[in-house]
C-alpha cells in the first residue's frame, strides 16, 4: 500500500510480460547460446545424453574450408536470396501499378485482381511447392505438355532435376508464393499518394516516366526498403522451398545454408558441426537484422515528422 | 496513373492492349498452379502415363480419407488452435503491459520481441531437438504446441500493440476508477473493444502454425502424430508419387487458409508495413 504508482506500474508490467519473457528465454535466447556451445563440440545424434567433447574451432574451420562452402554461399546469397527477392520486388511493383491503374478500374477488374493475388498468398509454402512440382513434372506436368504441344521442345524437361533449370524453377516457386504480399503492400502505399501531387507534376509537363520516377517512387521507397529487408531475411533463412522442391539436389547442386544445417544434423547426425554452420548463418542474419531496425526506425521518424 | 482515359486513337489502343496482356499474364501466373492442383484432385491420374481422360471423380478424396489423412488434419487443427490460443493470451498480456505502462527497458524489450519475428528457426532446431530429446518431448504434441506458441507470439504481440494503441487510455482509466482490477479491465473492457484485432492476430497465428514444416519434421517421427505438412509429403515415395492423393490432400490443406485469409488480408498489410509501433 505504500508503493508509489510508478512502482506499482512496474510490478504490474513485470507480471504481464513475464510469460512472454519466459517463452523468449526458453525458445530463443537459451537455444541460441546452447547452439553456440554445441558448435564447439563434436556431439552427434547418437550420443545425445553423454554430450560431445570440446573441439575448439574445428567445426568452423572444417566448414569454412570445405570444398562445398563456396557453392553453398553462392547458392544462398545469389540464387536463393538475391534472385528471388529482386524479382519479387520488381514483379510486386509492376503488379501494384497494374492493380492501381485506371485501366483495371475501367474494365471493372480491380476486386477480381485482388482476389487473384490472394490465392498464392494464402497457399501454404508446402502446398506451393507441390503445385509447382506438379506443373514442372516431366510426365504429367502441364508446362511440359504445353511446350511439347507448341513444338518448342521435343523431349519433356525435368525442370527440378536439370542443372540449368533447377534454380529458376525454385525461384519461380518462391516468387509465386511471396510476391502477392509485396504487391498488396505496395498497392496500399500507392493509394496513399495524394492525387494532386501527380496532377501537379502532369501540369508542369512531367512525362509519365518522370512522374513515376520523381513522384511515385520516392513515396514507395520506405515501403520498398522494409519489404526488401523482410524478404531478404525470410528468404535467406528459408528451408522449406529448397528442401521440398529438390532436397538440395540434384546431388547437392541446390544446397543452401538452411538445408546444409538440416542435412548435417539429421542425415549425417553431426549436431556439433551443424550447429557451427548455424552460428555462421546467425552472424550474417544479425547484420541484416540490425539494418532492418535502422531502416524501420527511420521510417517511424518520417511517420512522426511527416 | 491518370491520363489513360484521355489518350485516344492508335496509341491508346496499343496501350490498352498491352495492359490487357499484362493482366492476362498476371491472372494466368497466379491462378494456374491452384487451378491445376484442383483439377488434378478431381481427376484420375494414372501412375505411369499422362492423365487419362476419365472425367471427374472424387476417388482421390475417398483415397486419402481411407489412408487416414484426416488424422493429420485433426492433429494440425488441434495443435494450431492450442498454440494460437496460448499465443493470444500471452501476447495480449504482453501487449497490454507494453502499451499501457512506462518502465525502463521497454523499448529494448519491444525490440527483442520484434527480433523474434525474423529469427532463423533453422538454427534453433538443433538445440531444441536436444533439449526435447532429453526431456522426452520428441513425438509429443505438447512439445510442438510450445514451439508454435513461441514461434507465433512475437508477431501476435506486434499486431496487438498496434491495435491497443488505437484504444484510448481513458477507457481503461474509467474502468479502473470504478474499482476494476487490471485483469478485469483487460477481460471486460479491452477484449470486447479490440475483438476484431484479436481475431486478426489469432487468424494470423493459426495460419503460421498451420503451414509450419521444419519443426514438425525434426520433432515428430511417429506417423499417428504427424501434422498436415508432413502428411502431405508421405505421398512422395522414393520411386513414384501418388499425385492424386497429393492433389486432394493439398486442396484440403489450403481451403481453410484461403477462407481465413479472405477477411484478413487488408489488416495484415497494415500490420506488416506500418513500421514500429507508436
Amino acid at each position: 500500500m505504500t508503493l508509489t504508482p510508478a512502482a506499482r506500474d512496474r510490478i504490474s508490467a513485470f507480471w504481464m510480460l513475464l510469460p512472454t519473457f519466459l517463452l523468449l528465454f526458453a525458445f530463443y535466447l537459451y537455444p541460441t547460446f546452447y547452439n553456440l556451445e554445441l558448435s564447439f563440440t563434436d556431439i552427434t545424434l547418437l550420443q545425445l545424453r553423454q554430450g560431445g567433447d570440446p573441439v575448439g574451432f574445428a567445426n568452423y574451420a572444417e566448414f569454412l574450408r570445405s570444398p562445398s562452402f563456396l557453392d553453398i554461399a553462392i547458392n544462398t546469397v545469389f540464387w536463393l536470396t538475391f534472385v528471388s527477392v529482386s524479382l519479387m520486388l520488381i514483379l510486386g511493383l509492376l503488379m501494384a501499378l497494374l492493380l492501381n491503374s485506371e485501366f483495371l478500374q475501367r474494365i471493372r477488374m480491380t476486386t477480381f485482381a485482388r482476389l487473384v493475388l490472394l490465392v498464392p498468398w494464402a497457399t501454404p509454402p508446402v502446398v506451393a511447392v507441390i503445385a509447382w512440382r506438379w506443373l514442372f513434372d516431366p510426365t504429367h506436368g502441364s508446362i511440359n505438355e504445353a511446350l511439347l504441344w507448341t513444338g518448342l521442345i521435343s523431349q519433356p524437361i525435368a525442370f527440378l532435376a536439370n542443372l540449368t533449370t533447377v534454380w529458376p524453377a525454385i525461384n519461380t516457386i518462391i516468387i509465386w508464393n511471396s510476391t502477392p504480399l509485396v504487391a498488396v503492400s505496395l498497392l496500399a502505399a500507392l493509394q496513399t499518394i495524394p492525387e494532386e501531387q501527380i496532377e501537379a507534376a502532369e501540369i508542369d509537363g512531367a512525362t509519365r516516366w518522370q512522374n513515376f520516377r520523381f513522384v511515385t517512387l520516392p513515396y514507395l521507397m520506405p515501403t520498398l526498403s522494409i519489404l526488401g529487408l523482410m524478404s531478404v531475411i525470410w528468404t535467406f533463412n528459408n528451408f522449406v522451398y529448397v528442401w521440398l522442391a529438390t532436397g538440395a539436389g540434384p546431388g547437392t547442386y541446390t544446397n543452401v545454408l538452411a538445408t546444409e544445417i538440416y542435412i548435417r544434423a539429421f542425415t549425417d547426425l553431426r549436431i556439433g558441426y551443424s550447429s557451427a554452420i548455424g552460428v555462421v548463418m546467425a552472424v550474417v542474419m544479425a547484420a541484416f537484422g540490425a539494418l532492418y531496425f535502422r531502416v524501420s526506425g527511420l521510417m517511424d521518424m518520417q511517420d512522426r515528422v511527416g | 496513373m491518370s491520363g489513360i482515359a484521355e489518350r485516344r486513337g492508335l496509341a491508346g489502343l496499343v496501350e490498352s492492349g498491352g495492359l490487357l496482356l499484362a493482366f492476362a499474364l498476371f491472372v494466368i501466373f497466379l491462378l494456374a498452379p491452384a487451378v491445376f492442383v484442383f483439377k488434378g484432385s478431381v481427376e484420375n491420374i494414372s501412375v505411369s502415363l499422362v492423365a487419362s481422360g476419365g472425367g471427374l471423380t472424387l476417388d482421390n478424396y475417398a483415397g486419402i480419407l481411407e489412408d487416414g489423412y484426416f488424422h493429420y488434419v485433426f492433429n494440425s487443427l488441434y495443435i494450431c488452435v492450442a498454440a494460437t490460443g496460448l499465443a493470444c493470451m500471452i501476447g495480449l498480456l504482453a501487449a497490454y503491459g507494453l502499451s499501457r505502462y512506462r518502465f525502463p527497458g521497454r523499448a529494448f524489450l519491444f525490440g527483442a520481441i520484434m527480433g523474434g519475428q525474423f529469427f532463423p528457426w533453422i538454427i534453433l532446431v538443433n538445440p531444441i531437438f536436444i533439449v526435447f530429446a532429453r526431456a522426452g518431448l520428441i513425438n509429443s504434441h505438447i512439445g510442438l504446441i510450445l514451439c508454435y506458441t513461441a514461434f507465433i507470439t512475437p508477431f501476435t504481440i506486434y499486431l496487438l500493440t498496434g491495435y491497443l494503441a488505437t484504444i484510448p487510455r481513458s477507457l481503461d482509466e474509467a474502468a479502473l476508477m470504478d474499482g476494476a482490477s487490471r485483469l478485469q479491465v483487460i477481460v471486460l473492457v479491452i477484449v470486447p473493444t479490440m475483438w476484431p484485432g484479436l481475431v486478426a492476430a489469432a487468424t494470423f497465428g493459426f495460419l503460421q502454425s498451420w503451414s509450419e514444416y521444419l519443426l514438425a519434421l525434426a520433432l515428430i517421427t511417429d506417423d499417428g502424430l504427424k501434422t498436415i505438412p508432413l502428411g502431405l509429403y508421405q505421398y512422395f515415395g522414393d520411386v513414384q508419387i501418388d499425385w492424386g492423393a497429393v492433389m486432394a490432400g493439398s486442396v484440403v490443406a489450403t481451403l481453410p487458409t484461403l477462407l481465413l485469409f479472405l477477411p484478413l488480408q487488408r489488416k495484415l498489410v497494415a500490420g506488416l508495413t506500418s513500421g514500429a509501433v507508436k
